[in-house]
């Protein structure tokens, strides 16, 4: 049974009126078989323990598509001032380790306090890659190691990235870092090196093992906080798109018409 | 009488030369003693033991690596088979006394043969040499001051400038 259905795939619609619908063809009796699966499985695996994120994973031979596109919410109004749970989390998860020189050092994640001259109050926020669906810094690599995957992921190739660091340049968030020096004891899942320009991957390995979360956002819920929520914005029913329909949330840099897949609440 | 040990000099003096070049090649295997490395978890199966034969592996192992990089990169693919992590978590064991050796160590199984072969790869300089237990391991978390991973970079340094 082969149905042709209307889904609006631009979460845009959510914040802006403009928004293009795409007609895709879905296979709703693979759908239903694979609900279905997930369910019987989350179920029978242990009772109070859900493995619902096995449900997600792709299978390791399959190339990621464009059926998810990965993004995250961020809760201003929860994020608290002197927390940075998730920085330490990013930095523990992907081995980047502390140099002692905090200008040069990698960050992939930061924590930003902006305070409002009138009212004197204090918004805090992480910032880091906004997994735009129109990145900058893709447009400006000369060597295409600056590159988007299927779903919405932007990292960097470090196999062919010459480090010229004009991504740098051109990222509106400042989201890279260039590695100036040697580094040893890098993780197995994080290989980073001297000579390339290296930024937040969403957890890029955590996604494709379905895990379906990020350190960062783990983190902050086991602090307690919640501002960070990690999900589809491709898939109307995941918690980050109700959450979306609900509140609302915006782009940081709106104007540049980069559809950010890291969204603010609260700002 | 002369003639005879004319005759025979020629074959004393051989026999010698030939005691001594066995002893100069004992000597020399001796002093040159290949380095002991740790044997693999477990073979991949019975037939192969590699992912793939051995002797293709010997002559072909960049080649699955490379193609299955950009693979894993570009479109998310994670097999298991010719990536990288599954090769050093397989051929990177411990020795006996508990230690992983570095790539920087003639011990590690890559180093072992790329030194021998004088092949000069850059993969290491990224990549794990060792799987994520012995690095977590090796690191301290909590090292704020700087004083271990400049020695660390200053080892690192000097081992790719005597490599060169």
């Amino acid at each position: 049974m082969r149905y042709k259905l209307e889904i609006d795939t631009n979460i845009d619609h959510v914040l802006n009126d403009s928004s293009d619908d795409v007609v895709y063809e879905v296979d709703l009796e693979r759908r239903n078989f694979l609900r279905n699966a997930a369910l019987v499985g989350g179920l029978t695996i242990a009772p109070g323990v859900m493995l619902y994120q096995t449900a997600h994973a792709k299978p390791d031979d399959e190339p990621v598509t464009d059926k998810h596109r990965w993004g995250m919410l961020i809760d201003t109004n929860v994020c608290q001032e002197d927390c940075d749970a998730c920085v330490t989390a990013c930095n523990e998860e992907h081995g980047l380790w502390d140099l002692g020189r905090p200008k040069t050092d990698a960050q992939w994640i930061r924590k930003l306090n902006i305070k409002d001259k009138l009212t004197g109050h204090v918004t805090s926020l992480p910032m880091m890659c906004q997994h735009c669906e129109h990145p900058p810094c893709v447009d400006v690599c000369p060597t295409r190691a600056s590159f988007k995957r299927a779903d919405g992921i932007v990292l960097v190739n470090p196999h062919t990235c010459i480090g010229c660091r004009y991504c740098m340049m051109a990222c509106p968030y400042k989201a890279r870092s260039f590695i100036h020096e040697p580094l040893v004891d890098q993780l197995p899942h994080a290989p980073r090196g001297k000579g390339c320009v290296e930024s937040c991957t969403l957890c890029v390995h955590k996604v494709d093992r379905g895990d379906n979360n990020t350190a960062c956002a783990e983190a902050c819920a086991k602090d307690g906080h919640q501002a960070l929520l990690f999900g589809d914005l491709n898939d109307p029913n995941s918690e980050i798109s109700k959450q979306l329909e609900k509140h609302g949330g915006v782009q940081i840099r709106a104007d540049l018409n980069l559809n950010t897949g890291v969204r603010y609440s609260g700002l | 009488m002369r003639k005879i040990i004319k005759k025979y000099l020629v074959y004393v003096l051989l026999v010698i030369t030939l005691i001594f070049c066995a002893i100069g090649i004992t000597i020399a295997y001796a002093h040159n003693d290949h380095p002991e490395i740790p044997p693999p978890k477990e073979n991949y199966n019975d037939e192969t033991l590699c992912v793939e034969p051995v002797e293709v592996m010997r002559k072909e192992h960049f080649t699955f690596v490379l193609d299955h990089r950009d693979k894993t990169v570009i479109d998310g693919i994670r097999t298991k088979k010719h990536s990288l992590i599954e090769c050093i978590e397989c051929h990177i064991t411990a020795n006996a006394k508990g230690e992983y050796a570095r790539y920087s160590e003639e011990t590690h199984f890559c180093a072992s043969c790329h030194q021998f072969a004088a092949v000069n790869i850059d993969c290491f300089q990224c990549h794990a040499d060792r799987p994520e237990e012995a690095i977590r391991k090796a690191i301290n978390p909590n090292q704020t001051v700087d004083q271990s991973s400049e020695q660390k970079i200053q080892h690192y340094l000097q081992f790719s400038n005597a490599e060169h």
